[in-house]
């Protein structure tokens, strides 16, 4: 495959996603390939700019004074935060693969990933807002975007994965499922830990 | 001809029903839309009793449940009892009562609402003279139903008919047993049950109201119209059948989660828990069969832009029955509650499945009843992704302000003193507020697209005369 794709994917994908989507569905690239050359690049970028925000103006709640916390944790919150993009992503993938012989779409792997990327890509661009980590700015810039995303799904599917426009609807409604059930699931978690004191200091 | 009348299908109390249904969903969604600016502008009560957050709360919570929900279900009920049982409505007239009976009793209960009429147990604030009109309009509601499959022509009950009929049986044991009240004057009554009592038959009733009412009462919904939808059999009977008996019996201890950290005995707080978790289990399976369903029948999406909502509101089905059991935790509950995730749960679950799910089966029905074509099809289209955003604005939301309360009214500092005050806190939750108003409105504003189009669609037609089909000899009730 050529190396090209990696390149039109990065940059072009932001602003021609359907062109991105109709190139893609064109190639059979390699996961790895994708993850290394296109999809970590972009997954780094949200923890980079929450580390970075975060230490110079603090996490602005709206509560009380912004919250100044030592590097040592923002370290350890921006690798945690970084994990579990890739865990997300991989997961988002895999599941999208198992799902896509139900709707008689593509099975290849590299594909999925590719287009789980594209369709985080905004959000991944967006979070430029984290650099001033005021709650209302993040909210202000990233659900729109999060809206952008969806939109994405529900258009690249049936192009990248070449099946029919009505089975791609009901797999990125599947799938969109899944994502709910999965960022629900954080923050259950998120809240386990904080009872069994891991992260902020609770008095519960 | 007395023959064929006598095999022609009651449709016109359907077609009511809808009417009504659609009528409450706009009312009890703008007063949604208040409150919810109510929140963010305090003042706009504008020193009135009526137009406080605390009437106009249970209003909204009302109308939406009795009024737009309970009119969907008798409309869908009815509807699909007929078709399935072969046979006309049982005591037609009674029908009629109850559709009529029901709005009254939903707009003189709002309106007791507001004048401060409450009991104060929440999705039960009706005083006891609406209770009594309740459970009466509610056993004719059960004589109409299970009287038509009484008269069925085809013998297998198919599967729908067993949620709306648990529906129907749960509710009223529910309804009556948590209602019992001294009464003390025309508006107020006490309940006869006191202090931790009263609470774990409250949260039986109000958590069980949500299962059987707004779970049950919708998967029988999905049912009938998902595969009519697909044009397909539901993807596995048995899978239902089983879905069905496990719901039934699981949901039932469910309650008592709503109480955790209170004066209820621990093991009565673990068995709920457990149970929630176990409930996992049928209601992903119902909805795995929706979407296998759907998913042999992909090419319906081309005309029929109905089964989109129908698809999207099993995603959310999926979300809000996973959320449920995951908050019953006691250690998530003991950062989620008492904050907006519980409203932002509650309405993935009121918008995401029972809206959007009614709204398909609204849209299937109406041009199905009077024989015409949908008014516009690009209507339903923008409602769709209307409906969709202001879901998912207003979840995303409500996880933001409930996290942030959760973790802000929890914190202590290094000598174990509370970090922030109260005040402060719900100061800091204008943004998302502000968001929730925003996705109200947007979600609003599709509920009013749809009820355009359907007055459109309705505008001036009668209900086609349909008439019960011959049963084949192998499946009639004498064989």
């Amino acid at each position: 495959m050529s190396s090209e794709i990696y390149s039109f994917l990065l940059f072009k994908s932001l602003y021609q996603p359907t062109e991105a989507f109709k190139q893609l569905a064109q190639v059979d690239p390699s996961p790895v390939g994708i993850m290394l050359r296109y999809s970590l690049w972009l997954l780094i970028l949200p923890p980079a700019f929450s580390l970075i925000g975060a230490a110079n103006f603090g996490w602005r709640l709206g509560a009380a004074e912004p919250l100044m916390l030592p590097t040592q944790a923002l370290l350890l919150v921006s690798c945690a935060y970084f994990l579990i993009l890739i865990i997300g992503l991989l997961s988002t993938s895999i599941i999208s693969r198992w799902m896509a012989s139900t709707y008689a779409a593509s099975t290849s792997l590299g594909r999925h990933v590719a287009l789980i990327t594209i369709v985080g890509e905004p959000l991944a661009v967006a979070s430029l807002a984290h650099l001033f980590p005021d709650v209302l700015l993040n909210i202000i810039v990233l659900i729109p975007t999060m809206i952008w995303s969806m939109f994405l799904l529900y258009k690249g599917i049936p192009i990248v994965l070449e099946t029919t426009s009505e089975r791609g609807m009901l797999m990125a409604s599947s799938l969109v499922g899944w994502l709910l059930v999965a960022a629900v699931s954080l923050l259950g978690m998120s809240m386990m830990f904080w009872t069994l004191g891991v992260g902020p200091l609770l008095g519960v | 001809m007395d023959e064929e009348d006598n095999n022609l299908y009651h449709d016109k109390v359907v077609i009511r029903l809808i009417q009504f249904s659609i009528i409450w969903a706009v009312l009890a969604m703008t007063v949604g839309v208040y409150i919810s600016a109510e929140l963010i502008w305090p003042s706009i009560d504008f020193g009135q009793f009526w137009l406080s957050f605390g009437r106009l709360r249970p209003l909204h919570t009302n109308g939406i449940i009795f009024g737009f929900a309970v009119s969907a279900l008798m409309a869908t009920g009815f509807y699909s009892v007929q078709r399935t049982s072969h046979a006309p409505l049982y005591a037609p007239r009674l029908a009629w009562f109850c559709c009529y009976a029901w709005q009254l009793t939903v707009l003189l209960g709002g309106l007791s609402l507001l004048a401060g009429w409450t009991t104060s147990k929440e999705y039960a604030e009706l005083e006891w003279p609406f209770d009594i009109v309740i459970a009466v309009v509610w056993v004719c509601f059960g004589i109409v139903f299970f009287g038509t499959i009484a008269n069925r022509k085809i013998k297998p009950i198919y599967i729908s008919n067993w949620f709306y009929g648990a529906l129907i049986i749960v509710i009223a044991m529910l309804h009556i047993v948590n209602s019992l009240a001294i009464p003390v004057t025309i508006g107020k009554s006490y309940s006869v049950y006191a202090g931790a009592q009263d609470a774990v038959v409250q949260w039986w009733y109000g958590h069980n109201a949500v299962g059987f009412l707004l779970t049950g009462g919708f998967l029988g919904m999905m049912y009938y119209f998902l595969p009519k939808h697909a044009g397909r059999p539901i993807w596995s009977y048995r899978l239902s059948v089983v879905a069905f008996w496990a719901f039934t019996y699981s949901y039932i201890w469910a309650g008592p989660h709503h109480l955790h950290y209170s004066a209820v005995p621990e093991w009565v707080l673990s068995l709920a828990m457990i149970m929630s978790v176990i409930l996992l289990a049928p209601s992903w399976a119902s909805m795995i069969n929706g979407i296998m369903t759907v998913s042999s029948a992909s090419e319906k999406l081309k005309t029929d832009p109905a089964l989109k909502f129908i698809v999207l509101s099993l995603a959310f089905y999926g979300l809000a029955t996973f959320e449920g059991p995951m908050m019953s935790f006691p250690s998530v509950n003991v950062v989620s509650h008492f904050t907006d995730w519980t409203i932002g749960h509650v309405h993935s679950g009121a918008l995401g499945w029972n809206a959007m799910i009614t709204y398909g089966t609204f849209y299937f029905m109406v041009p199905r009843l009077v024989g015409v074509e949908l008014y516009s099809l690009r209507l339903a289209n923008i409602h769709f992704w209307m409906a969709l955003a202001g879901t998912m604005l207003y979840i995303i939301a409500m996880w933001g302000a409930g996290v942030s309360q959760g973790l802000l009214w929890l914190s202590v500092d290094e000598i174990g003193e509370l970090s922030f005050s109260f005040k402060d806190i719900m100061s800091s939750m204008t943004p998302y507020y502000a968001l929730r108003l925003i996705a109200g409105i947007i979600f609003l504003g599709g509920t009013l697209l749809m009820g355009y189009n359907l007055f459109m669609t309705l505008a001036g037609k009668h209900a086609l005369k349909v008439y019960a089909p011959a049963v084949s000899p192998a499946f009639g009730v004498s064989s």
